[in-house]
């Protein structure tokens, strides 16, 4: 504790306070009652930690060291060293390819999905009548997430006899059957990622409305225009919000899955253009049965993903402005 | 500090409680895993039953397997039924439980991987101490089901090749019906005159399609599979995409994106239902869901090329898991699904020919689905003109279908030649069956 004289009383509260032994003594029991009370409150969400998350985990790690098939039992899975870790970077043209395209999508959909949400939370920051619809409007698509039914909705509207076809022949456009073209799968896909930005968006809202007026009302008096208030106070003022959307949303679009399966049926098709890593380490897993193989890209891909968030979080310290941090 | 000892207690104890859990549940799932012992001495039984299919299927089979509750009273069922999408991720996940189900269904693509692995029953003590009667099927028919001298599964269904064909679209146009034995330069020709007069593609292209591919190398006096490799060479992997793009090129066929919704295997997709093309290639067992699915009336005929390249394929199987604790009594079920006559009766062509060649002219004789009828006619008047089965499937032949559907995509968007596919595919099928 090195708070001096500048502390601020909320501050100088949090400081353990002396008190006598005996009171020092009962209060430790009773918090070791409460502990065990913690614990067996607990208890349903740490034997799901435990038994859904953990344990799996740590099989599917030394799994990762074998040739388990999924189909023959445990017994004689044979341990084969490093052997699926070499492959899936030497042998297999496969796992290059899904991290490509998994970085396509990811680079270009993460991007354009946070624009589009703070610029549409920009649009309803605004007091105006019957804005809470647009925000709940907005925010609905995000509510129906990864949902099969939702991608198949939007398979089938950029299919051949889809919406957006009949759309398209209102200005004699004569529209594909988008889905099933390789140049096109992927781009339908992350539109369908992109338009799901209502979380970040509901976040942007918030972290708008953190922003003092002040600022805005002193930058206008200084002739500020809307672009260089946007510029100089709203992105400042707003960077840690933005750092935190860009972290989720860059784990969770490398993970996108179920988009993709639905479009290719779980292929990844059409020519692979939608085997996306998890859609591919779905295949190797259940449909070649090469779940050792599957295992170890899961633990390559949770190192990448650690990875890609350090190294987010080491950029962040160029960009992300800490208004109560300023002191430091 | 009185009062806090039992709660320390406690906590220990409930610890030690989940740690306990922790590796009680392995040793649980273990246990299940190699339940080989017989119980239920007091006669009641219980099967669990899995396959894929329709809403048609599954009410023929919930039917003829309450007919068999009925018999036996003691044994009830547990029937679980979905989609063939996912079925196999399913039944994969099921087995690795080891809760895989007493009976399930099973085609060939997937027996081999099975039988392999030793998750199926083998039922050839069965066969030779008669439990299991195929005496009164077609000897082909069974002996599909061996993998490496063991009988993996019954073969349930008898089943070949057929190209359906949009009867209604060429009789308004004035065009002839393709015909059994015309060549694959015929149908092509024919195709392109179709194309040309209905603006409606003339026929699926299937050059992705493993079956056809199949067929033409077999009428080349090559195979899929041979001595337990690759039956076939890039070469002629080559010839195959190159005849298909030659027919892009006259207009026989429809665009890449169009054959792409073709190559899904779901029925309700196939070209010839959906209009995009006059010509469809399938299974002559899916005639009847095939109609349902189009107001215009279809024909069927076999391949191009020499129908004897064509075989009986079995349509698919019924195994039993070799870890059921009812082996007998789930072997029994089987039986009486393929040879009771009346359970043969409920259960029709849905499955392809009825095995049991009896059971098959008795449905022939009293069907009054005229779609059941023709697939009948077509599948008697094509098995006069069959050749010998080839090989089953090598383990990875999933894989070898799915490749085939990657490298003529590739050709028909254009991407890659027919030689530089043909190579790639060859590199990766030699891998998958490795």
């Amino acid at each position: 504790m090195a708070l001096t004289t500048t502390s601020t009383p909320a501050l100088r509260d949090r400081r353990p306070r002396p008190g006598p032994a005996t009171r020092r003594g009962r209060a430790g029991a009773a918090r070791r009652g409460e502990g065990a009370a913690g614990y067996v409150f607990l208890s349903p969400w740490l034997l799901g930690l435990m038994g859904i998350t953990a344990l799996p985990m740590l099989l599917s790690l030394y799994l990762s060291f074998t040739n388990y098939d999924v189909l023959t039992p445990w017994s004689e899975v044979e341990w084969v060293g490093l052997a699926n870790y070499r492959r899936m970077f030497t042998t297999d043209p496969t796992f290059w390819h899904s991290v490509q395209v998994t970085l396509k999508f990811g680079l270009i959909a993460v991007p354009l999905k946070l624009a589009a949400a703070l610029g549409v939370a920009m649009l309803l920051h605004r007091a105006w009548r019957g804005v809470g619809l647009f925000r709940g409007l907005f925010y609905l698509p995000s509510l129906l997430g990864g949902s099969v039914a939702l991608a198949i909705v939007w398979v089938n509207m950029f299919n051949r006899a889809g919406a957006f076809n009949s759309l398209l022949s209102l200005f004699g456009i004569h529209g594909k059957a988008w889905v099933n073209d390789p140049d096109w799968a992927l781009p339908t896909l992350m539109l369908l990622a992109i338009w799901q930005f209502g979380a970040p968006m509901v976040i942007f809202l918030a972290g708008l409305k953190q922003v003092p007026v002040e600022l805005y009302e002193a930058a206008a008096v200084d002739g500020a225009g809307a672009w260089r208030r946007f510029r100089n106070v709203t992105l400042p003022m707003l960077s840690p919000v933005i750092f935190f959307n860009l972290v989720l949303e860059t784990i969770h679009g490398f993970q996108g899955f179920t988009s993709a399966f639905v479009l290719s049926n779980g292929s990844g098709g059409p020519i692979d253009s939608t085997l996306m890593y998890t859609l591919n380490l779905y295949i190797h897993g259940f449909t070649e049965f090469e779940m050792g193989y599957a295992s170890a890209l899961a633990w390559v891909f949770l190192l990448a993903i650690a990875l890609i968030t350090v190294v987010l979080f080491s950029t962040g310290r160029f960009w992300v402005h800490y208004t109560d941090g300023d002191d430091r | 500090m009185h009062p806090t000892t039992p709660t320390t207690l406690g906590r220990r104890r409930f610890l030690r409680g989940i740690a306990a859990l922790a590796v009680a549940a392995p040793l649980m799932f273990g246990a299940a895993a190699c339940g080989d012992d017989k119980s239920g001495d007091d006669g009641k039984v219980e099967l669990s039953f899995f396959w894929w299919g329709g809403d048609a299927r599954a009410k023929l089979t919930e039917q003829a397997l309450d007919l068999y509750t009925t018999k036996h009273p003691n044994v009830t069922f547990k029937k679980t039924w979905q989609a063939n999408q996912g079925y196999f991720d399913k039944l994969a996940t099921l087995t690795a439980g080891g809760d895989a189900p007493d009976i399930f269904q099973i085609d060939d693509n997937y027996l081999t991987e099975y039988a392999a692995r030793n998750v199926t029953l083998d039922l050839m003590s069965y066969k030779d101490s008669g439990k299991l009667d195929v005496s009164k099927f077609p000897e082909s028919l069974w002996k599909y089901g061996l993998v490496d001298g063991k009988l993996a599964g019954l073969a349930f269904g008898e089943n070949t090749q057929g190209m359906v064909y949009n009867k209604t679209l060429l009789e308004k146009n004035g065009l002839p019906e393709p015909t059994i034995g015309m060549s694959w330069q015929e149908l092509i020709d024919w195709a392109a005159q179709v194309t040309a007069k209905t603006k409606i593609p003339g026929t699926q292209d299937p050059s992705a399609d493993y079956k056809a591919f199949w067929i033409w190398l077999r009428q080349n006096g090559k195979d899929m599979y041979k001595d337990g490799g690759l039956g076939f060479t890039a070469e002629d992997v080559t010839a195959w995409f190159q005849m298909w793009k030659d027919a892009a090129a006259k207009k026989a066929t429809p665009t890449a994106d169009v054959i792409h919704e073709g190559n899904d295997t779901d029925i309700t997709k196939q070209l010839v239902v959906t209009g995009r093309a006059a010509t469809s290639f399938v299974w002559v067992n899916q005639m009847p869901e095939l109609k349902k699915n189009t107001k215009d009336e279809l024909g069927v005929v076999s391949y191009p090329g020499d129908p004897s390249a064509q075989w009986a394929r079995a349509s698919m199987y019924f195994s039993v898991f070799r870890n059921s604790k009812h082996k007998d009594a789930a072997v029994d079920v089987i039986n009486f699904l393929a040879n009771d006559p009346e359970a043969g009766e409920i259960l029709g062509t849905d499955r392809g020919l009825p095995s049991n060649q009896d059971i098959r002219k008795t449905v022939a004789d009293t069907t009054t689905d005229p779609a059941m009828k023709q697939s009948i006619e077509v599948e008697t008047e094509l098995a006069t003109k069959f050749g010998p089965s080839p090989q089953v499937p090598l383990k990875g032949h999933s894989k070898v279908r799915s490749e085939l559907v990657k490298a003529a995509e590739n050709v028909q968007y254009g991407r890659q030649t027919p030689a530089e596919a043909a190579e790639a595919y060859l590199k990766t099928c030699q891998a998958a069956i490795a």
